[in-house]
């Protein structure tokens, strides 16, 4: 497993130079306390957001609770409801680490192949995985909307800054897309 | 790689769990000192040829020994090898600076390091001289900041601890 600076330095091994690059490594250290803030946003609003994009997904298509669909019974949804939440952990870990080696290694990799064995059907998989993304994104600029949110609206309410996170919040989004394309 | 994230992160893989609060305690503490960690490792990378050189030069004037025939440092080969033996040292331990951890030291310096030594006949004592010459050499503030010389200076003391 890898992170930011350690994927500096491995690839400055590949040459045996030091490393000389150290802007993006600064930039990281001094970008540091929003990525935690990012981080945690995630880890605490994790449960809801798993929860809807799995509802999410399941009311854009209801076949997947009916008999034969891949969220019935209870138990195969149980099931979708814990998957959702490791892609979530994951994705959590890469953004800690700055580095999307942790997500490859000890989550994608084969992962689409063991989802179709199982059956599991893709293009939902990648559906609920969008939500996700796209609520990732609400939390970290703590911008949750209020008309989808109504009375469950909740901000973490951590200090804003001018540009509310922009490039922590495409750093998580690249995340999620890798996700998106490793099952499809 | 062994760092400060990657073990919060190994740990918190282990119990299933996202990360907590006193996980990213932990990684903002290491993100605290990495202004002085990569201050120390901008200087080193600018600086290794002539701070190897002078840890290479320090040591083969400890050892005289080192340039009899036959010895470790008696041929131009020979004397090249010490010399980027040193600087490998060096740039290992600016890559420690970078990861905020001893990771890169560990892997590719000291595992297995008893071993190549004792197949080659290579004695460790010089390269304690060099490195402890290299060890005392920092000053601060000409060289370096104090908590950046302090960073600098554990890396060195933890290669001559691991060939001692």
């Amino acid at each position: 497993m890898l992170d930011a600076f350690s994927r500096a330095v491995v690839s400055a091994d590949a040459s045996t130079q030091c490393v000389t690059d150290l802007d993006a490594l600064k930039e990281f250290v001094a970008q540091g306390n929003r990525r935690l803030d990012a981080v945690n946003a995630i880890a605490s609003n994790a449960s809801c957001m798993v929860s809807d994009a799995i509802a999410g997904m399941i009311c854009e298509n209801q076949g997947l609770i009916q008999a034969g669909g891949n969220c019935y019974p209870n138990r195969r949804m149980a099931a979708c409801l814990r998957d959702g939440e490791i892609v979530l952990r994951y994705v959590s870990y890469a953004l800690l680490a700055g580095d999307a080696s942790v997500l490859d290694d000890r989550c994608l990799n084969g992962l689409k192949e063991t989802y179709a064995a199982l059956g599991v059907p893709a293009t939902s998989t990648a559906r609920a995985v969008q939500i996700m993304k796209a609520q990732a994104a609400a939390h970290i600029k703590d911008q949750p909307s209020e008309a989808l949110a109504g009375a469950r609206l909740r901000k973490m309410g951590s200090p804003e800054t001018a540009d509310r996170c922009a490039s922590i919040v495409a750093e998580a989004s690249s995340y999620f897309d890798r996700v998106i394309s490793a099952l499809s | 790689m062994k760092s400060v994230v990657t073990t919060v992160v190994t740990a918190a893989d282990a119990a299933g769990r996202f990360p907590s609060s006193s996980d990213l305690q932990s990684v903002q503490g290491s993100i605290q000192r990495a202004a002085a960690r990569m201050e120390a490792a901008e200087k080193l990378a600018g600086n290794i040829d002539a701070v190897a050189k002078e840890a290479y030069d320090a040591c083969i004037a400890a050892n005289p020994y080192l340039n009899d025939a036959g010895q470790a440092n008696s041929t131009d080969t020979f004397k090249s090898k010490c010399h980027r033996d040193i600087k490998h040292y060096m740039r290992l331990i600016q890559y420690c600076l970078v990861v905020g951890g001893t990771g890169p030291l560990d892997e590719w310096g000291i595992a297995g390091s008893r071993e190549v030594y004792r197949a080659l006949n290579l004695p460790t004592p010089p390269y304690v001289a060099a490195l402890s010459f290299a060890r005392n050499r920092g000053c601060t503030p000409r060289d370096l900041s104090p908590q950046a010389l302090t960073e600098y200076n554990a890396l060195l003391d933890y290669a001559i601890n691991s060939l001692s």
